[in-house]
């Protein structure tokens, strides 16, 4: 069950201080790294909402991401609406979907929900690869980003935009912790400890995890809408199967089921890849070396890593503590 | 309260539940005896509506449920327990309760409030808590706590749901008789408008709390009526207590 413990919150400013601070000094470079994080980020959080949170591990997030770029595209380019109507119109067209393939997918376990999952993923990107409306491989050009001129920002510009990433990515971490700290969260929590027994106490199972599979697409959708305005055009890549995959192992990489830990996964992860891409054109092995140490290693990602080392060190210190009380009285005795 | 008309189940030859009529009044005791394959349970699964009866009638305070599934029923104030716990094992002791007192509340489904949290819901947790005994481990997990918390925990769980109309299957089953007797006393604070319909094996627990016996051997009603004639009948003690008094 969600739930923020100090240490968590104590990551959360930390992370905020130090990709504020790197945010104001960073040269070209480091901006474009700043918003390739912050989309990575918001794509994991939508996807630990529900494979952390409820069980349902789905490889069609990467699909979901991209059909909120596309919706975003559309609307702006050929709809004709503005930027901010877009924006919220490519989210609910992603929120949508998401909800119907969960409700589809609701009644599948395991391995078979993963297909499920997959094989929707696939129709998505098939269809946006065929169908002459998405402009097929070429994708579509042509986007622009939010203006903000009102408030004195160009967005055009590469530190205003990747802030404006971070404080996107700040809102949907908001949003999730509160979804899932509401009934609806609490209840697809029950529902991956037992669903036999939440459907015994009068839940509508199928509801709940279609619910949540439906908020955590609007998230993705938002990752798909700043994807699109990063690089300003959308191809049909962004529903490959394999950014799933990916946005999968950044959460593990990172602890699934801990929210915080996801955010994590997404700087390890873009560091690592532009680190070792230096070094070497297999930066992919070394990668998925690092993500078997992790997964081998027993403990819930880096920061379900850090997390219980932080736990185990807590009660000693209590301890520690108690005894000096104790020293202390005897000392004040004599 | 609730009641079967003609009721049939069978698993291929097998005829499981055969022509069952039953009716409960409104906070009645009853309890079910049967040996082993008699089918209690498999009657339990379709007044919950986990099996759908083959043909037959439940109804539950007048409303023909027959059809709903098993959530619906649940919120028609019918609610279950388990003869193998089925918990929230990674959760602690009041959040298992809280989630079925947030159904119970109608917050399951909310995307803004935190049912654990709310008033109505922290309620229900306490008074639940208090009648089965579960105060002292509100904050443990059930993964951490003893055998025979997590039976009563079990009947808390569907107590929390706030039911008219509560079905326990064996309720003891695994536990040693001190704890048994602890459940006689619980079973005898639960308020005496709940209505009751609980499996029993444990012959001094039926006798003690029911207000009235049925008695299924092979799928059907043998027997059905006050304990004491129970314990007069020829009949049952040779397909039941006649075992049970030769052990």
């Amino acid at each position: 069950m969600f739930r923020h413990t100090p240490f968590r919150y104590a990551t959360l400013a930390l992370l905020a201080a130090l990709a504020v601070l790197y945010t104001l000094n960073a040269e070209y470079f480091g901006l474009e790294l700043v918003a390739e994080i912050a989309v990575l980020a918001i794509l994991v959080l939508a996807l630990d909402m529900v494979a952390g949170f409820g069980g349902m591990v789905s490889l069609c997030h990467g699909a979901l991401m991209g059909i909120g770029a596309y919706a975003y595209a559309l609307l702006t380019t050929a709809g004709g609406l503005t930027a901010p109507v877009g924006m919220l119109g490519a989210i609910a067209i992603t929120a949508a979907f998401a909800w119907v393939i969960g409700a589809i997918c609701s009644r599948s376990h395991g391995i078979y929900f993963i297909m499920a999952t997959l094989a929707m993923g696939q129709m998505a990107y098939s269809y946006v690869f065929e169908a002459p409306i998405f402009g097929g491989d070429d994708g579509l050009s042509g986007i622009s980003r939010l203006d903000l001129s009102l408030i004195g920002l160009d967005l055009n510009d590469g530190r205003s935009f990747a802030f404006f990433c971070l404080v996107m990515l700040g809102l949907a971490y908001g949003f999730s912790a509160l979804v899932l700290s509401s009934g609806l969260g609490r209840s697809l929590s029950g529902v991956m400890h037992s669903e036999q027994r939440m459907r015994a106490l009068g839940a509508c199972v199928w509801r709940v995890k279609a619910d949540m599979f439906g908020v955590s697409g609007g998230i993705a959708g938002l990752a798909g809408v700043l994807a699109a305005q990063h690089v300003m055009f959308v191809s049909p890549g962004l529903l490959a199967w394999t950014v799933s995959g990916e946005a999968l192992v950044v959460v593990i990489l990172g602890g699934l089921g801990t929210l915080v830990g996801p955010l994590v996964g997404a700087v390890a992860f873009i560091m690592l890849k532009h680190e070792i891409s230096d070094m070497t054109s297999y930066w992919h092995l070394v990668v998925g070396l690092i993500l078997i140490a992790v997964v081998m290693s027993g403990a819930n990602g880096i920061f379900g890593w850090i997390e219980s080392q932080v736990e185990r060190w807590r009660p000693r210190r209590a301890a520690m503590t108690d005894e000096e009380i104790r020293k202390r009285e005897v000392l004040s005795d004599a | 309260m609730l009641e079967t008309r003609k009721l049939c189940k069978s698993f291929g030859a097998i005829d499981v539940t055969k022509s069952v009529s039953i009716k409960l009044e409104r906070g009645e005791r009853r309890v079910i005896l049967g040996p082993n394959g008699a089918g209690k349970t498999t009657l339990f699964n379709q007044l919950v509506g986990e099996l759908r009866p083959d043909s037959g009638e439940i109804h539950l305070a007048g409303e023909d449920v027959t059809a709903l599934p098993v959530a619906a029923r649940t919120r028609r104030g019918l609610s279950r327990s388990y003869q193998k716990n089925t918990l929230f094992d990674g959760l602690t002791v009041e959040e298992n309760l809280s989630l079925a007192a947030a159904v119970a509340t109608g917050h399951e489904s909310s995307m803004w409030v935190d049912s654990l949290t709310r008033p109505d819901v922290r309620e229900i947790v306490q008074e639940v808590a208090n009648q089965v005994n579960l105060m002292p481990y509100l904050h443990a997990k059930v993964s951490a706590v003893s055998y025979g918390v997590r039976r009563q925990l079990e009947v808390g769980v569907a107590l929390a749901t706030r039911p008219l109309v509560l079905l326990m299957d064996e309720p003891t089953s695994g536990v040693g008789p001190e704890m048994s007797k602890g459940f006689h006393d619980l079973l005898n604070n639960l308020p005496r408008d709940l209505t009751l319909l609980i499996i029993e094996h444990d012959m001094d627990l039926a006798f003690d709390v029911a207000d009235t016996i049925t008695v299924l051997n092979y799928g059907e009603v043998v027997f059905d009526g006050e304990p004491e004639a129970a314990r007069g009948s020829s009949l049952l003690k040779e397909i039941y207590l006649g075992s049970w008094e030769d052990a």
